[in-house]
């Protein structure tokens, strides 16, 4: 499948943090066609294995790739006179859900809008400000009496947005954060596939980031990789916000530095990048990232990770937009990176021998 | 049951000393379980062996409710024996003003403040202080790093109970009962009481390490929504007990959460499903441990929580005790 068909499928598939299933489907689908094994561990994390044909003097080495699954949504709190109350499940952005369609995973899916007071009755003052969680509601047009027989509390909430091919190279919709990075992955094993490589390859599409990194935390340490990769989306270029705080949509994959990142990682990325005429951007990360690659990072005894971005714009709304010209070159990058990987670089960063404490 | 309730919200036990409610606990449950031990942290680690049932897998099933409370600690004392102090866990300033405290030998100090700027400010815990009645120094037995809790007595009003640290006592006492209870269970079960949950759910990260549960289920309380002109919240003091969703920390899995609910509904008990926007349990920090843990909660709706005058439903304890029950006497559906 091409990365834009799989992102699509992906983008319009519903799975907020916690509630993955569906999304599960599809990412088995999309790895399978280049994996051999595949495992959904106590989580929920959707883990692809391609094994490596490496020279029995070798120790097995293995990479774990990180792209989460989930997306942002909401929660039913509370059901009010034939409305719903609801709360937000990872930072949604407030300021665009008033007005957004939606689904209403009750009993069966129904479709909603969120609504709140119109602007002709607000006070001045309220009609300058972002309209609270506590004044937005979701209407599916049921009575109070039909809503409690459909929807409970804690039932999910969706939010609705077609897939949409912009003008050049560029895409929109919902849930790019992360799915572009589960295309991103599925690109590199369907490039991998044709190349050899000797380290085995973990692809996970983790659960619960936006929800405090649960996935990748419990899936490192689950699968014990000798080194990460994650993969997520960077703020993209815009008016109004200086260069130095975005990268470009469309300049290729941001490679991430700083202490995040193990620095033979960033600069075997960058050179593999260099090497093979693949664009990237340098993309300085001075704290926590708040990815994947964060939690992977400490997981056990701790593990070489790097970063790479989806520059992006509109994070967190239901409009993120791409150029689907840099999840390839990110699938090139991970791939031809992956196809590097032998047991010198693994003797440069230190890794201990398998079975041996270091 | 209230009698258990009473013993063990009057003990004492804020985080990091809970020695005498763990050691309360042990004297209850001792002959009721097949191994007791106490770990590194504090935590007290209760197993009984599973009784193999034919077609029915066993699994690895750990139960954890908190001994710990909110309390405060002595940070400075200055010349004429006014004890300065500092939070253990969330204590809000304003339950402060009036209360008293409680210190490990069982001696008592009241909380006093300094004169406000304006009558209406809120106080804040940097300008109150704790009396304990020490003419000088000289006469002065606390010093720096004492700790104490809030001490109030249990009172039975009927349905309703009213008692300082529910949180989380009614937990543990929820988790004694249901050993008391000696229901056969296929399953293997730990009953963890843990330590240190109100300063970042220490215990439960290392216990949960150490017992490497299969599936997990926090007992705690959680808030309500049924007071006058409260944070809007589907859960109320006697609707059952509550089966947790989603709070700040954690999404319960949802196969947990189903198996809680289908339960409640095979035995005919009232539950409520709650979404609660602030606080998290002990299931946060054991849903990650190791590889991940299939974790739930089972909550009692509580008014007034963190304060010495919380509030719930003694159905709704019944209930959560009578939903333990149930699920440790049959096979899991995931």
């Amino acid at each position: 499948m091409q990365s834009k068909e799989l992102l699509k499928s992906l983008s319009e598939a519903n799975g907020i943090s916690g509630y993955e299933a569906s999304v599960r489907d599809l990412v088995r689908a999309g790895f399978m066609q280049y994996a051999e094994e595949f495992v959904t561990d106590t989580m929920g994390n959707a883990i692809a294995i391609k094994r490596g044909q490496r020279d029995a003097a070798y120790p097995q080495r293995s990479i774990m790739l990180a792209g989460h699954m989930d997306e942002i949504g909401l929660l039913v709190t509370k059901l009010e006179k034939g409305f719903l109350r609801f709360t937000t499940v990872g930072g949604f952005d407030l300021r665009v859900l008033l007005g957004q369609e939606v689904i209403v995973h009750g009993r069966q899916e129904l479709p909603g809008i969120i609504g709140s007071r119109a602007p002709h009755v607000l006070s001045a003052e309220d009609r300058e400000r972002i309209v609270p969680l506590d004044h937005l509601f979701v209407d599916v047009g049921l009575t109070e009496d039909e809503l409690a027989q459909q929807v409970q509390v804690g039932d999910v909430v969706t939010l609705r947005r077609q897939f949409t091919e912009l003008s050049g190279d560029l895409v929109s919709g919902k849930a790019f954060d992360d799915r572009a990075a589960v295309a991103c992955i599925a690109e590199a094993l369907k490039q991998l596939s044709k190349m050899k490589h000797s380290w085995d390859v973990y692809a996970v599409a983790t659960v619960q980031e936006e929800t405090g990194l649960k996935g990748a935390m419990t899936s490192a340490f689950g699968l014990t990789p000798d080194i990460g990769i994650a993969i997520d989306v960077g703020h993209g270029d815009m008016p109004g916000v200086s260069e130095a705080d975005t990268v470009k949509v469309g300049g290729g994959p941001a490679l991430g530095f700083g202490p995040n990142i193990h620095p033979l990682m960033y600069a075997r990325l960058v050179q593999t990048a260099k090497a093979d005429e693949i664009a990237y951007q340098i993309d300085p990360i001075p704290g926590a990232s708040g990815t994947d690659a964060w939690a992977m990072q400490v997981a056990r005894a701790g593990i070489p990770t790097a970063l790479i971005s989806i520059p992006l714009r509109y994070m967190h709304t239901t409009v993120e937009t791409l150029a689907i010209k840099d999840i390839e070159r990110i699938g090139r990058l991970l791939a031809r990176f992956i196809s590097s990987l032998d047991e010198t670089f693994a003797e440069e960063l230190g890794l201990s021998i398998p079975g041996q404490i270091p | 049951m209230k009698k258990l309730i009473q013993q063990l919200t009057e003990e004492f036990g804020p985080s990091g000393y809970e020695a005498p409610v763990r050691d309360l606990i042990k004297s209850l449950i001792v002959r009721h379980v097949d191994e007791v031990r106490v770990d590194a942290m504090g935590n007290l680690i209760a197993r009984k062996k599973a009784v193999p049932q034919n077609g029915i897998a066993s699994r690895r099933i750990m139960l954890a409710a908190h001994m710990d409370e909110i309390g405060v600690m002595i940070s400075y004392i200055d010349d004429k024996a006014f004890l300065r102090f500092t939070p253990i866990g969330g204590v809000f300033p304003s339950t402060l003003l009036g209360s008293r405290v409680v210190f490990t030998d069982g001696s008592v100090g009241v909380i006093g403040r300094e004169k406000p700027d304006h009558p209406d400010e809120l106080p804040s815990i940097s300008k109150m202080f704790i009396d304990v009645g020490a003419k000088d120094r000289e006469h002065l037995t606390r010093k720096v790093g004492d700790p104490a809790t809030f001490t109030r007595p249990f009172v039975d009003i009927g349905e309703r109970l009213v008692a300082k640290a529910f949180d989380d006592r009614i937990g543990c006492a929820i988790l004694i009962q249901s050993i008391l209870n000696n229901t056969v269970s296929p399953h293997e079960v730990y009953y963890v009481f843990t330590v240190q949950e109100e300063v970042g759910l220490r215990g439960a990260v290392t216990s949960a390490y150490g017992v490497e549960p299969d599936v997990a289920i926090a007992v705690d309380i959680t808030l309500t929504g049924d007071t006058p002109e409260a944070q809007p919240m589907a859960v109320a003091l006697g609707a059952g007990p509550a089966i947790k969703v989603k709070d700040r920390g954690m999404l319960a899995h949802p196969a947990v959460k189903d198996w809680l609910v289908d339960t409640a509904k095979r035995l005919g008990i009232p539950y409520q499903l709650e979404v609660l926007e602030m606080g998290t349990t002990d299931a946060m920090a054991i849903q990650t441990s190791r590889a991940g843990v299939a974790a739930g909660v089972i909550s009692i709706a509580t008014r007034y929580a963190h304060t010495p005058s919380e509030m719930i439903d003694f159905a709704d304890v019944q209930g959560a005790v009578s939903l333990i029950d149930g699920l440790l006497g049959a096979g899991l559906p995931f």
